[in-house]
Formats: structure tokens, sequence, C-alpha cells
């Protein structure tokens, strides 16, 4: 007779590497520990091969949860692998990872719902809406749930780490779109044991009543552009651990650089840099302290960003010496990887219109320690279009 | 000094050193496409390199972030030949190619040209396990160029200490905790200046920051392939992971790292030395300003950032050399 | 066809063979017994004999690393060590098989330390045995000179590209001194095609990138690649036998094992190294005394003749394995070449019985009073799977 696991839950956390890696700890290990508290059988595992974990490279926690099957037989039904194929709830800490993920070379760009099953449920800490979110996934032949906590990423740091709550107001939330894991009750007595805290409960408490839930329907999303790559069989590659090299390739403007196609970073991101080339005085800077060389310099002498491989780290934005020149923009307000020099060559005045208020009037600068926040600095009036002869 | 200056200068004449940003060459031969850390600084000494060395050029990385980070199966991110080698490896492979194209070429198997051998090692592969190998290829006749890229500990593991790791800095070797909380209680090695003081033969040794000042780090690249016999270039290499600081920030922590004197930033050729931001005649800033910019001094008491400060006053104010050799100054002759 | 006679000893016939087949590179590194060789190919040097780049190196973890990226470069390579140098230079060795670069070592047996000892004893070479490289057991002098011919030919073969190691006894074979005929350059020339990568070789030509970083997706399908290279390497071997036969007029009855009497006996012993010459002598003594006896040699263990091994013993009663190695709580406690022949002897119809015989650790001599030893105890219906043989009670 054959294991019925009708009742297995299996849980992904999808986060961005190493600055979200202690909060997905939290939140994989405390699901654990819940479910247990209710007499459950569960466990948890990290996908080992993000392992170690580059910052910003999307990763994967799981969390394993059933009431009726033994422990071997539910890591034997869940986790023999290194990664999983389906899970009920899937839990997202950034929500620009809903423009696919990347985590190795010759992996693709996978849809975020990729593992949703029937009747699951995709669980954001985001500010947008659920159909501003569902928009952008894969289409699926069946019906789930998208559920959103409102809150921006946290990137709650490495060895300084700052609680913003985000770890249990999931909790809290996991509670409510899938009580088979545990029930708000145990989430709350088990948050108030390990923290002690009033404050800690009441966000747990808070994110289980307001967490909005939504239906995805078979004819939401989009088709999805890339590829996955087919793995070749032992015959169909070059022996002696031999890969051709990127060909060599070069010349000025967008794309002119040859790069490596069967890796692109672009979903790294969880901000862009946007240029005002108008205001560009050519120093070099940017493109000479980008680690992804993902500059490509013009005829004319400016540097154009290639976001197919740009991982929005923002060391251009802050070198530029010039004030308001390369701003980083939440990746959720731009979709086009396209060259946005090509697009400024078009008609200049109106790119910078354009960028300018997707740009809006914020700039977020990040503190020096990731875990120590934000500052937030208001632009009243954008620096003017300046026209280049 | 200006003298000498103009001497170590001319020597390098036809290296065709870049004079200012504007004339850097703009191809890459590393190139997009790599799995490395938003805001990486080792990926730019990768990038730096490989442009300045070329498409003539061979290279080997020795096991860690640079290797395990740039390519992953069936992708590379390498325009130029790369292969991997193992941790300890790194001097030994740069031997082992170019004996081995220097042989080839003697013997009329392969073209006469010249073609730049460089191996890449990291702070724990070339500071700890690798230490012996690249001594062994400084003493070949060879023209290899090693370049350690030291990003302070073993980042692709999970971020440990290495023999290289600063003074106080938290690793998952060396975490703070509440009976001890400086764990990591090791020097950093004076790697470049220790290679350079026992490789007389040496024609160059430098250190670097791959971004500070500008163009610095690719003519020293330069020079390096152009003294002949086998080199050797230590850079510093901010690393938001391990350092836990935003990756905007590399560029300010390595400038900061110079200008702190924490870093010696020198190059030593045929013996003699050149201070290339010489903290002997400028105003150092406090080490501090760098130091609290990391998470991993995040758990830093006053006193610790004294002790830092005390150590790097020593290292300007007291050493021979200040930054390069730790003996200090004057004889001690024993009378009867 | 051959340029002298020379009395020399194993390892000078090893430099010889290096010699001839003008290796680009070489890197040494000083224990005993192996470095020999390299005393040897450092005179080539230094009288203009050949012309390579040699490197002494750091250590013999630089040393291995060396001869595998100069082979990685095109480069023809040799290294070598013995003990517990071979072992610090582990590492590097399981990478130069993985990479599948045809770099030939000599391995002259040693005992493993502690305590420091220069007697020869095959853990060195056997702890390799599964890693990807292939391994050459030499007797003689002039088969450690004709081993080292072949095992270039056959490592730098397209249809394998693995290293190969010549393993020969230390103490005995490395420096007891016979006659070896050296074949002249020419007809080595002949014999062993210029080594190409081809479009493997690291070189600004032909960009590639070699040893990737590999997860769960690649792991595999490249060890397949591996182990199949392995097993095209028997028929790579045959040939090379065949033509070294045709050039040099050298003659091999198989190029992987070597029988004495082995046809017709009841009982059998089956070992490898400079013990074999002792054994088959005996052998021949016993058969002159009517004792149906015969002694089986290794020349190739890896890949190891599990087919030649069960053709050769289908009708033996009895089989005993001289084992110059410990392999300490192994299955039955016997040592390590037993379970290979047993392994190979379990898809045969003829299950003799087999008996261990652990002799000659350290350098401790196997004489011909112990080799009879072993054959009385085979006839007479052994009373133990495993018998220490030589070792003080």
């Amino acid at each position: 007779m054959s294991l019925d696991t009708n009742d297995l839950i299996r849980l992904e956390v999808n986060y961005r590497g190493i600055f979200q890696k202690t909060l997905a700890k939290h939140i994989s290990t405390d699901v654990v520990y819940v479910a247990h508290s209710e007499g459950k059988t569960a466990f948890s595992n990290g996908r080992y091969s993000d392992d170690p974990q580059r910052n910003g490279v999307p990763c994967a926690n799981f969390a394993y949860i059933s009431k009726s099957l033994s422990e071997e037989d539910l890591e034997a039904e869940a986790s023999a692998a290194m990664d999983i194929k389906e899970a009920e709830l899937v839990i997202v800490l950034d929500d620009t990872m809903v423009k696919g993920l990347e985590p190795w070379g010759h992996y693709g760009i996978r849809p975020i719902n990729e593992k949703v099953i029937s009747g699951g449920t995709i669980l954001f800490v985001s500010s947008r809406t659920p159909a501003e979110l569902s928009k952008l996934f894969e289409r699926k032949s069946f019906s789930y749930r998208i559920a959103t906590i409102r809150g921006e990423a946290s990137f709650s740091g490495l060895w300084y780490f700052r609680d913003d709550m985000t770890d249990v107001r999931v909790l809290g939330a996991i509670a409510k779109l899938n009580p088979g894991i545990a029930s708000i009750e145990s989430v709350l007595s088990y948050v108030k044991s390990k923290y002690k805290s009033d404050q800690k409960v009441e966000a747990a408490r808070t994110a289980f009543e307001e967490v909005t839930v939504a239906e995805v329907t078979p004819e939401e999303g989009i088709v999805w552009p890339y590829p996955k790559p087919v793995l070749p069989g032992w015959k169909e590659f070059e022996e002696g651990t031999v890969v051709r090299a990127v060909k060599r390739g070069f010349s000025l403007g967008p794309r002119g650089q040859n790069r490596n196609t069967d890796f692109k970073r672009g979903t790294n991101r969880t901000q862009r840099p946007v240029v005002r080339f108008d205001i560009c005085t050519k120093c070099t800077l940017c493109w000479a302290s980008c680690p992804d060389e993902a500059f490509d310099p013009t005829k004319e002498g400016y540097y154009d960003v290639n976001y197919e491989y740009c991982t929005g780290c923002g060391r251009c934005a802050d070198v530029c010496p010039v004030d308001d020149c390369i701003v980083m923009v939440n990746e959720m307000n731009l979709t086009s990887n396209e060259s946005f020099y090509n697009q400024y060559l078009k008609n200049p005045s109106s790119y910078v219109e354009e960028i300018e208020s997707i740009k809006g009037k914020e700039r977020t600068i990040p503190e020096h320690i990731t875990g120590k926040g934000n500052i937030v600095k208001r632009v009243e009036k954008p620096k003017a279009f300046k026209e280049v002869r | 000094m200006t003298e000498q200056r103009a001497r170590n200068d001319d020597e390098f004449k036809d290296a065709g050193l870049y004079k200012g940003v504007h004339s850097v060459d703009l191809e890459e031969f590393y190139t997009s496409g790599h799995r490395t850390c938003q805001g990486c600084e080792s990926a730019l000494v990768m990038r730096g390199f490989a442009k300045v060395a070329g498409s003539r050029t061979v290279v080997t990385g020795a096991t860690g972030c640079m290797y395990v980070a740039n390519t992953s199966y069936m992708t590379t991110p390498w325009i130029v030949p790369w292969m991997h080698t193992q941790l300890a490896a790194g001097g030994a492979s740069a031997v082992g190619m170019a004996a081995g194209i220097k042989a080839l070429q003697r013997k009329g198997k392969i073209p006469k040209e010249k073609i730049n051998v460089i191996n890449f090692s990291g702070d724990l592969g070339a500071g700890d396990e690798g230490l012996g190998g690249i001594s062994g290829a400084l003493q070949t006749p060879y023209d290899l160029l090693i370049v350690i890229y030291d990003n302070e500990s073993a980042a692709n593991t999970d971020i440990q200490a290495s023999g290289l790791t600063t003074w106080g800095a938290q690793t998952t070797f060396t975490p703070s905790g509440s009976k001890e909380r400086i764990m990591q209680k090791r020097w950093k090695k004076n790697i470049a200046a220790m290679m350079a003081i026992g490789h007389p033969n040496v024609k160059y040794v430098a250190t670097a920051c791959a971004t500070f000042p500008a163009t610095d780090y690719l003519n020293k690249v330069k020079k390096a392939l152009a003294a002949g016999g086998p080199t050797l270039l230590h850079t510093i290499d901010p690393c938001p992971k391990g350092w836990d600081y935003h990756p905007r920030y590399s560029n300010i922590l390595g400038e900061l790292a110079v200008k702190t004197g924490i870093f010696a930033d020198y190059e030593i050729i045929n013996g003699r030395v050149k201070y290339t931001y010489d903290l002997r005649k400028r105003e150092r800033l406090p080490v501090k300003k760098y130091l609290e910019k990391q998470g991993r001094f995040s758990h830093f008491a006053e006193e610790d950032y004294d002790y830092v400060q005390s150590m790097v006053d020593e290292m300007w104010e007291e050493w021979e050399l200040p930054g390069i050799l730790p003996i200090k100054g004057g004889l001690s002759v024993e009378r009867e | 066809m051959f340029e002298m006679e020379e009395l020399m000893t194993g390892t000078d016939a090893v430099a010889h063979a290096v010699r001839l087949v003008d290796v680009d590179v070489f890197a040494a590194y000083p224990i005993r017994p192996y470095t020999g060789v390299m005393d040897r190919l450092a005179r080539f040097v230094a009288n203009g004999q050949l012309d390579a780049e040699y490197i002494i190196a750091d250590g013999e973890h630089s040393q291995f690393e060396i001869g595998k990226h100069a082979s990685s470069v095109g480069a023809r390579a040799f290294v070598g060590s013995s003990g517990t140098g071979w072992l610090y230079a582990m590492e590097a060795i399981g990478v130069t098989a993985t990479d599948r670069l045809p770099v030939v070592a000599l391995v002259g047996n040693r005992a493993l330390d502690d305590p420091g000892a220069f007697g020869v004893e095959h853990n060195d070479a056997l702890l390799v045995r599964d890693l990807g490289w292939l391994i050459a057991w030499a007797s003689t002098a002039q088969e450690a000179l004709d081993n080292t011919l072949i095992a270039y030919r056959v490592g730098e073969d397209p249809r394998v590209r693995m290293p190969v190691a010549i393993a020969m006894d230390g103490g005995y074979l490395t420096h007891s001194e016979h006659l070896v005929k050296v074949p002249s350059k020419e007809a080595v020339k002949k014999f062993l095609p210029p080594y190409s990568l081809g479009d493997r070789v690291l070189h600004p030509d032909n960009p590639i990138s070699i040893a990737p970083q590999a997860n769960e997706d690649w792991v595999m399908e490249i060890r397949r690649q591996n182990y199949e290279a392995a097993k095209r390497s028997r028929g790579v071997i045959i040939d090379a036998y065949r033509e070294y036969e045709s050039v040099l007029g050298i003659h091999y009855d198989n190029p992987f094992i070597e029988e004495l009497d082995v046809e017709d006996a009841d009982v059998v012993l089956i070992g490898m190294g400079s013990a074999s010459v002792v054994a088959r002598s005996v052998v021949r003594e016993m058969r002159n005394e009517g004792k149906r006896v015969g002694y089986l040699k290794l020349r190739w263990y890896r890949p190891f003749p599990s087919e030649e091994i069960r053709k050769s013993l289908k009708n033996v009663r009895s089989v005993g394995i001289l084992d110059r190695n410990f392999a300490m709580g192994a299955p039955d406690n016997q040592a390590i070449t037993s379970h290979d022949i047993k392994s190979s002897l379990y898809e045969s119809t003829n299950h003799p019985i087999v008996t261990d015989f652990i002799a000659g650790l350290g350098g401790r001599e196997i004489s011909r009073k112990e080799i009879r030893k072993m054959f009385n105890l085979m006839e007479s219906g052994r009373t133990e799977k495993v018998y220490w043989i030589g070792v003080r009670e």
C-alpha cells in the first residue's frame, strides 16, 4: 500500500541571499516548532546548493509538516532531493522576485509561482496589491491563492540584525492561510514564549487579521518568456570538465560587449540604477566601479546599463559625482530591460520626464550597515532637463 | 624622492600605463554573468587584471569566492582561458602553466609570443594553505603574476576567519559571545611585504585597492606583467556580504582602508619602496571611520577601536618601513 | 632500434623513458625511494640530454599541481613521489584525474609514516586506485621502462586522457641495478604520437573554462564520462602493447597479467612488484618437484584485469594473494588485493578458496622460503583466511 501523503504540507520560503538569511531561517525554524507544539511531525532544511549565499541571489528554505506521517516517511516523501518541485505554501520575502528567479547558471529564469500547486497559496511581504503582483506570474492551468502582508522587503542584516518583526508577521499570516500548519493560538503562544515580547505577539496577531487574500485564476499571468535550459546527458557535453569560454566581442554602444548568455543576473535586483544621461559628465566612475560589467560604453561617451545583467548593488549611484544623475529605483516600478540609452536617444526630454516620474520625490539611501535601514530624502524639484548639443 | 619616483616610473615607460580614467580600455575579458555578490569588489579585481592582460592570457583561479561564484557549471564569465586550481595550488598552477608554455615555445611546438600567466588566490588560499606554494612560485624564473584578492574571510564557505582577517572581526569561526566579545584575536598577516622581503629576486610586489586611487590597480597589473619574472599583487577587497555593509558602499570602504592606514598601499619595485598613498606625509583618518561602517565590527567597544588604532599607529609611526617592515628603528648592539 | 644496454636501477629506467618521450615539464621534490628518477633527470638536463622545464617544487602538493597545469596547457609532464609524500600530494592527485589530464607519475612504493620507514609497502599507490588513475606495476627495470613509455601512449590517447601511475617497489626495484635495453629516440617517436589535448588545451587560441563549480545537476554525468574512459582504457592498452612489439620487438604475452604455469595448476599465488621474481623462481623449483603450482603477476592494477583473472583461474582449486599492503578492519581482515581478486571471481563459474598472505611490509624481505610456505599452506588446506608471513610472533 502506498503512503498516504494527503496531509503533507510543503512550505517554501524565498528570500534574497545573506541579508535575508537570518530572517528566512527564523521563519522556517519557527514553523517547525509551532507545528511540533500541536503534536505534528515537522522538519526544515535549506537549499544546500544556495550556499554560499551571495547577497541578492535568490535562495530558498523549506519546512515540511504532517499530522500523520512519521518523521522518516516525511523526510523520504518531502526532501530526499536538494530542491522541491511543489509546495502548498510559498512565501516570498522580497516582492521583486516576482520578476523571476535565477539562482544558478544554466538554470534559466524561473517563475516565482512555479511550485505552487492547485489550491495552494503564495504569500508576499509587499506593499503592492495582489493584482499588481499576480499579473507578473506565469500563467497556470489551475486556480490558487495569492496573499500579501504589507511591508517592504526586510533586509535585516547578517552580523548586525535588526528585528522589524517580519518573522512573526509571516508566522501570523501562515496560521491564517494554512491552519493545517498551526492555529493562530499556537503561533501566539510560541511567539510569546520565544520572544517574551507583547509587541511581537501583537505583530503576529495583526498580520493574521490583516493578511489580504485573492484568487488567482487560470487566465491570470503571462506566458513565461524565459526558456528552461535542458540538462544534457553525459554523452552530450564535453569531457574533462571543459566549458567553452564566452566568445570575445566588443563594440561601442548598448549590448556591444559579449556576455555570458547562459547566466543573466538581473533577477538578483531589488533596485535598479536609472541614469539621467542629459546631466552625465562622462566621468567613467559608474562603469569603472560596476562589479557586474553591466555598463555598456556608448559612442558618445555615456554608459548605458544592461539591465539583463545589472544586479542592482548601487555602487554606480554612490560613486556618481553628479547629484541625482544615477538614482536607485525600486525594481517593481519598472518593467523593461531594454536599453534606456536608446530610449533617451529617441527623445531625450521625454525620457527624462518619464524617468523622473518613476523616480518620484523620495530617495532611499541605505545606512552603511545593512540592518540599520534607510534614510529617506525628499527631492522637491527634479533637475531640469538639460539639452545636450 | 622626486628623483626616485622619476626612476620608478621610467622603468615602466613601455608598460603602456593608463594616464587617467578615460584612457582605460573599454573591452572586457571577464564579463557579466557571474554569481558574485551585489557590490563585490573582488569581481572588479578579476575584471581589472583580465582587461589589462587582454586576450593573450591564461588564468587559474584557486578555490574560493572567485572560483565558486564566478563559474557555475556549463557557464562561465571568462573570455580568456581559465582553469580552476586547488586552494593551496595558486603558485604551483601558475608555475605549471608558465613552465609548460615556455617549454612548448622553446621546442617550437607552439608559436613564440608573450602569453600572460596569472593566478588569483583568495586570502584563505594564499594567506594560509597556499603560502608555501606562492613562495615556491616566487622563486622560479617564470613570468607569472599572483593576485591575492583579500576579502578577509573564507567568504565562499560561510565567512570564516582566515589568516588575513582583521583583528576583532566577527566571522562564523569568531562569533562575538557573552563571555568573549572578541574571538578573532589574530593580527592580519602582512602578506605582500612578507613575500617581497623573503624573495629578493622578485622585481615587483604591490598592494592595491581595485577602485582607489582610480586606475592605480590597473596600472599596477600592467607593471607587474611588464616587470618580468614572478610578481605579486595583494588587493584589499571590501566584501558586502562578510563585512555586512550595504553593497553600495564598497568604494568608500576600500578608500577608507587606505586612508585610515589599516591597509598600506605601496609598491616594491626592484627592492625600492614607493608608497601609493603615503600616510607618512598625509593625515591618517581615524580607523574607527572605517570599522564602524561594517556590521562585522558592530560588537566593538571603544577599547576595541582604540586597540586597533594603536596597532595602526605603531605600524605607521614605529616600524622601520611603515606598513611594510615591522622592525623598529635603530640597531641595538650589546656591549661588554 | 636500441641506443644502448646499460646497467641501471628501476628509477633510472623510468628516467630514460621520460627522456625518450621528450617530456616538456617535470617537477621534483625529494623523498626516498622514488627520488632517484629526479636525480637522474636533473643530470640529463644538466648535460643537455633532455630539453625540459625542470622545477624544484616547494612540496609534493605543488609538485603534482605543477604537473597537472603543465599538462593542461599541452605540455607532456612527469612527476612522482613515495609513501607519505604521495599522500601529501593526494589532493592534486585527485584533481589530475578528474580534470582528465594524462600526467605520468612514478610511485616508488614506500611504507606510510609513522614510524618513518623507507621500505616498500603498496598502500601508497593503492590509495589512488579508485580515483581515476591508471596504475601499472613493474617488477623489473626493463618493465619499468616499457611501462613508462606505454603509460604516456595510453594516458594521452584521446579515448582515455587519464593520468597513469608507474608503481615499483621501493628499495628493491628502485635501487637494484640490472641491464636494461634502452630504445632509440627514433623508435620511441614512432611508437608515441606527439601529446595533444586537442580542443581541451588551455591556450589563448582555444578559450575554454576548465572545471567550473558544479552543483548536483552535473557531477554524476561527469563521473560517468570518467568511468567510460576508464573502461575504454582496456582496449587502448591492448593496442599499445601490440604497437610496442611491432616497433620495438618487445613482446608481452598479455598486457595485463603475466602467467607462469597457471594453466594446469591446482594452486596459484597472485602478486605484483619485485616479489614476483622470487615467486616465479619458487614456482619453477616446485614444478621440478612435481607440484602443480603457478604464479600470476598483475601488471596493470587499474584497469583491473578481472576478465583475464577469471580466465586464468578457471580450473584452479586454491588461490593465494601476496599482499604487500594492509587494510585494517577490511572484510575478513584480508588486505587490498584479495578483495579485488575475490570480487572478480564472484562472477566466475569457478570459486577457488582464497587465502591472503600479508608479507613484506615496510620493506621486509619476501624470501623463497616464505613463498614456499605460502604454497605449502595452500596445498595442505588452509585453516585461516589470512596469514601474516614473516612477522615475528
